[in-house]
């Protein structure tokens, strides 16, 4: 039911896009040096609202019990629509990781209610997170990948689990491997592989099962600029088809080239959200 | 059911992989079986060999010269209706010289001494079924009327009556205090290779925590992330015990006629039914605890 809704509103986001066309690179790079010297908006330039939304944060609070002074997010709103593409910027210790944590249900909101597809997950049963997860793929930094399996069983993997049938697994897995790139690589240990192509197999992985939302924890952190370049396009490609893409990270070259939804995070507080968006930290 | 094909699988797949984590609780396993199992064998021979000496086990009720015929066989049914009796037989005066006379043919001479006189009482001979209620037995015989008129020294009827006391007592308490020692043992044993098993499965899970984390990180339900996990269990500990008994058999056709050869005068013998039990219970133990050793161990990854 989830996947007929997310349709329906790709179209919606790709409409959108299509409105906005992508500036050429070396005015992107004009654009972001000079949005380093503006002042930082301070102002919630909410995107235009259609329909209802797949993600609410509803004045989210997260305080863990080991800083009860120090909440990790703090009355965070917002709203994520389908078919977005949108980056989640801050500093470390800005809450990036608790606000991922909370949209997978690792952890649940002291205070406030998320709602994912309709869903409250402060409410959500047990039982029902492994579902609520087939529907987010997630992508890391440090690509999680298994060591003793190959690039086509870890993919494969992660169908098995969920009790996907063989047939379904010998059919999905060599396309969206294609999809990522590594059509040559499916008999590789991650190990033999570059850091580059272990993140194209960590993101072909949350993405086989075809998930409506994608959530990705610094996924070039550990990637030279180049390969970044080639996981964002990648990354831009699946969004394309009408995926939901968030992405948290530092990497402020890529933010500002790809003048997306930007949601700021400062020590707990949603500082910023602004379409097109810059990524507007001095470092 | 395809899931179950799925585990059965991915456990063979993880057992390959993990290669010497699995070598390390299959071996496991089998060692704490093993010493279970050749407890468990010491144990039931040792029942077998204080059984046999408590059978040795009899009263000899000694009846007066001229006791008449009526009255001993009135002792006899009595004495044969008494609870834990086994058999009452009658020794007479020749037969106890006989007997003495057979025992006696190293030095004969004694016999010699004798002169042709026989010097030798009667008497009532008592075996017992349950040989612990020896004491018992041996005062309602002392209590019978009858045979209080009939036994050899009326003066003090409990001195006509012998079953090796004082000797007995002890026998039996050393007896008894070597059943309650080997339980208590094996309780022990059976408790440490628990704690050993449960550890190792522990280890061996905690080498795999990566793999747990992903398989919840997609969604992959709790029952299907435990699924190869208790098959895994479940293998080693089957292959662990299967080890174990082989071993034992092994030692048992081999080993076992040395040791009843080199020691003749003990009764090494257990009944096949003995072994049989033996070897099912340590596959049916070993599954256990390779199960709930699992179970347990993969609770605290299963958290949500």
């Amino acid at each position: 039911m989830t996947n007929n809704v997310n349709r329906g509103r790709m179209q919606h986001g790709a409409g959108r896009r299509a409105g906005h066309a992508q500036p050429p690179r070396d005015k992107a790079q004009l654009t972001s040096q000079l949005s380093q010297a503006l002042p930082v908006l301070d102002v919630t330039e909410s995107t235009a609202q259609m329909g209802t939304p797949v993600i609410t944060f509803d004045h989210v609070t997260k305080v863990y019990p080991a800083q009860p002074n120090k909440p990790a997010l703090s009355d965070v709103s917002l709203q994520i629509y389908a078919g977005e593409f949108l980056f989640l910027v801050g500093h470390s210790g800005s809450g990036k990781s608790t606000f991922i944590k909370l949209l997978t249900r690792e952890i649940k909101p002291t205070k406030g209610h998320i709602y994912v597809a309709d869903e409250d997950l402060s409410s959500m049963r047990n039982w029902r997170v492994p579902y609520l997860r087939r529907n987010i793929g997630c992508v890391f930094q440090d690509f999680k990948l298994l060591p003793t399996k190959t690039v086509f069983e870890n993919v494969a993997f992660a169908l098995e689990v969920i009790g996907k049938s063989k047939h379904v697994v010998k059919t999905q897995v060599p396309e969206v491997l294609r999809l990522v790139g590594l059509q040559e690589k499916f008999g590789k240990k991650p190990d033999q592989l570059s850091g580059g192509e272990q993140q194209r197999v960590s993101i072909a992985r949350a993405i086989v099962n075809r998930p409506p939302l994608l959530i990705c924890d610094e996924p070039t952190g550990n990637l030279d600029p180049q390969t970044s370049r080639g996981i964002m396009d990648l990354l831009e490609r699946i969004n394309r088809t009408g995926t939901t893409v968030l992405v948290a990270t530092h990497d402020r070259e890529m933010v500002d080239n790809m003048r997306r939804r930007v949601i700021a995070l400062d020590r707990g507080i949603l500082t910023r959200d602004q379409d097109r968006g810059v990524y507007g930290f001095d470092v | 059911m395809s899931s179950i094909g799925y585990f059965f699988k991915e456990s063979l797949q993880g057992f390959v992989r993990n290669l010497s984590t699995a070598l390390g609780s299959i071996i496991t396993i089998f060692l704490s079986l093993l010493i279970i199992g050749i407890f468990l064998i010491a144990a039931s021979m040792l029942n077998n060999l204080m059984t046999s000496v408590e059978n040795e086990i009899t009263i000899t009720a000694y009846v007066a010269d001229d006791a008449s015929e009526s009255d001993i066989q009135k002792v006899m049914t009595s004495v044969s209706q008494m609870q834990d009796v086994a058999e009452v037989s009658f020794t007479t005066k020749d037969q106890a010289l006989e007997n003495f006379s057979n025992s006696m043919t190293s030095n004969p001479e004694i016999i010699e001494q004798l002169d042709g006189t026989n010097p030798l009482p009667a008497s009532i001979n008592v075996e017992l079924s349950d040989p612990q209620s020896v004491e018992t037995v041996a005062n309602s015989i002392e209590n019978d009327a009858t045979y209080r008129q009939i036994c050899e020294d009326p003066a003090d009827v409990g001195d006509s009556i012998k079953y090796g006391q004082g000797t007995v007592e002890r026998l039996l308490q050393i007896t008894n205090y070597a059943r309650y020692i080997g339980i208590a043992l094996i309780a022990l044993l059976i408790f440490i290779a628990l704690i050993f098993i449960n550890n190792t499965i522990r280890l061996a899970i905690l080498a795999r925590r990566k793999e747990i984390a992903i398989m919840r990180l997609v969604g992959a339900s709790n029952g299907f992330i435990r699924g190869p996990f208790l098959m895994e269990g479940a293998l080693h500990a089957i292959i662990g015990s299967i080890l174990a008994v082989g071993v034992l058999q092994c030692l048992r056709v081999f080993a076992l006629p040395y040791l009843q050869n080199a020691i003749k005068f003990l009764d090494f013998g257990v009944s096949d039914m003995t072994y049989v039990m033996i070897y099912v219970f340590l596959v049916i133990a070993g599954l256990v605890i390779g199960l709930i050793g699992s179970a347990v161990a993969m609770g605290r990854y299963l958290k949500v």
